[in-house]
């Protein structure tokens, strides 16, 4: 069990120093930090009700950067290990290729996380000196379901760098994530509206992909709705638990088979 | 001689390739070996199949008589891979905290060893400083480092010699012969003949898979002008 521990930590902290060395992360952070304070001063036509639009318009940054973010640390956990033969290495350590995935799996979610962390505190740096009022169950609750969204981010770009190019895994899963995200729950209302063929199509593609609109508490936040139902958010927190653990147990048998 | 690494009849085929072909080999413990060949004759499979990274077609390969894919084999090997590019973004002593700790090594061993180590190569001075600004050679040297941390028994070298300059040669077989002295089995494939020949008890030469020599150095120094190269070069005619 300490061994345990101590490969884990080993991990996570190589994911956590390699997100934070590379620029990328501090370029979307100051970016974020340059969207956002023009947005925390503006009150558009003198409306107060209006600065919700800018509130949202924050989030939705947010949810791009932490996207980016996780696809980009998921994808990178293995492939560029295989590029400068670190791989070697790394498998002749006392350490199972299960083991291995997982260690560096939960790396990126925590190095990720963080990032996602730092969005959300500039997100509501700027909502209040907007003069938003947020309550801290539905953000609590919205940074949770995030975080969520973001573990299973990065699980689906890790299978995908197991099993497609890097450039290929890089445009595969934000699209679908972001497709889901925009156009999930709208999906069977389309199946009702096209030919039998494409209808089925849409179902299979409502039953399989991943639903990241599940993690989406964007209007709660920005209109004050409240938070969600307990029910309802542990139902989305095991969604994602269930989907990210069948992703890791997919990379984990294609990682077991590839032949170094 | 303790076999420390004992391969009977081996082989990998990938494919249509037969990469290793019905390759036996016996290292025994406290001895140096080693694994000579021309390109693609089968050297880095040889290896990986030692390192159990590689299950061989056929045959058996055992390392201190147990199955070398299991952990604790592994745990008693070290290995260095042919000049691998380290995490850029780490520093040495970052890059052999990782390593440690992938190898079940508290905190306070780790950093008694990297201090060790990092003076055996000669990287005291650079620890702090990020491995992209690394040479070649000193991320070999990184390489022999990572390789040592948990001081295995048995330590498995892909041709070190790359990049290293005559100092870092002359300071690599040095070490290498303390660690023989100390009984650790050391095996590595080289391209480099003269070092081989300074270094090696035994030497194994491959050719497309196959072992056609396999012997020790030293008798070589009884037989005239007869040096390694040469017995390189007339195995290898030989063996058409």
């Amino acid at each position: 069990m300490k061994i345990l521990l101590l490969q884990m930590r080993a991990l996570v902290k190589l994911s956590f120093l390699e997100l934070w060395r590379r620029n990328d992360v501090f370029a979307l952070a100051l970016l974020a930090v340059a969207l956002m304070v023009p947005l925390s001063m503006a009150s558009p036509f003198g409306a107060s009700g209006a600065t919700r639009y800018l509130d949202e318009v924050a989030l939705l940054l947010v949810w791009g950067y932490s996207l980016f973010i996780a696809v980009g640390t998921g994808s990178r956990l293995f492939p560029p290990e295989f590029e400068s033969r670190t791989i070697y290495p790394l498998l002749s350590k006392p350490i199972s290729r299960g083991r291995l995935l997982l260690g560096k799996y939960l790396g990126a979610c925590a190095a990720s996380g963080s990032a996602l962390l730092v969005f959300y505190a500039l997100f509501l740096g700027s909502a209040v000196a907007r003069g938003s009022s947020v309550s801290l169950l539905e953000i609590v609750q919205a940074v949770v379901l995030h975080l969520a969204f973001v573990a299973l981010a990065v699980a689906a770009s890790l299978f995908g760098s197991l099993i497609v190019t890097r450039s290929a895994n890089l445009a595969l899963v934000p699209m679908v994530l972001a497709s889901m995200f925009f156009f999930g729950r709208k999906l069977l209302h389309y199946a009702d509206a096209v030919s039998p063929l494409s209808a089925w199509a849409l179902k299979v593609a409502y039953a399989v992909a991943p639903h990241a609109e599940f993690f989406d508490m964007r209007q709660r936040l920005v209109h004050g709705w409240g938070a969600v139902d307990g029910a309802a958010f542990a139902a989305a927190l095991a969604y994602a638990a269930a989907y990210t653990a069948m992703l890791l147990f997919a990379a984990s048998a294609v990682l077991k088979r590839k032949r170094i | 001689m303790t076999e420390v690494v004992q391969v009977s009849g081996a082989t990998a085929v990938f494919g249509n390739v037969k990469a290793v072909d019905g390759l036996s080999l016996s290292i025994g413990r406290g001895e140096i070996m080693g694994f000579l060949g021309t390109n693609g004759a089968g050297k880095t499979t040889t290896i990986k199949m030692i390192l159990g990274l590689l299950k061989p077609t056929a045959g058996e390969v055992s390392v201190m008589g147990g199955d070398p894919s299991l952990p604790e084999t592994r745990r008693r090997v070290g290995y260095m891979p042919e000049m691998a590019y380290y995490y850029p973004y780490l520093n040495a002593r970052e890059l052999l905290s990782f390593y440690g700790g992938l190898c079940g090594m508290d905190g306070r061993t780790v950093r008694a060893r990297t201090d060790e180590l990092l003076d055996a190569v000669g990287l005291a001075d650079a620890a702090k400083r990020p491995l992209k600004t690394y040479s070649k050679g000193m991320l070999q040297r990184a390489g022999v480092a990572q390789a040592l941390l948990s001081d295995p028994e048995l330590l498995v070298l892909d041709e070190p010699f790359t990049g290293l300059d005559p100092l870092a040669r002359i300071r690599f077989r040095e070490l290498m012969r303390s660690l023989r002295e100390r009984g650790k089995t050391i095996f590595f494939s080289s391209h480099e003949l003269g070092e081989t020949e300074l270094l090696c008890d035994r030497v194994a030469i491959m050719k497309k898979g196959r072992c056609i020599y396999h012997g020790p150095v030293r008798e070589l120094a009884g037989d005239g002008d007869m040096n390694l190269e040469r017995l390189f070069l007339k195995t290898l005619e030989e063996s058409k």
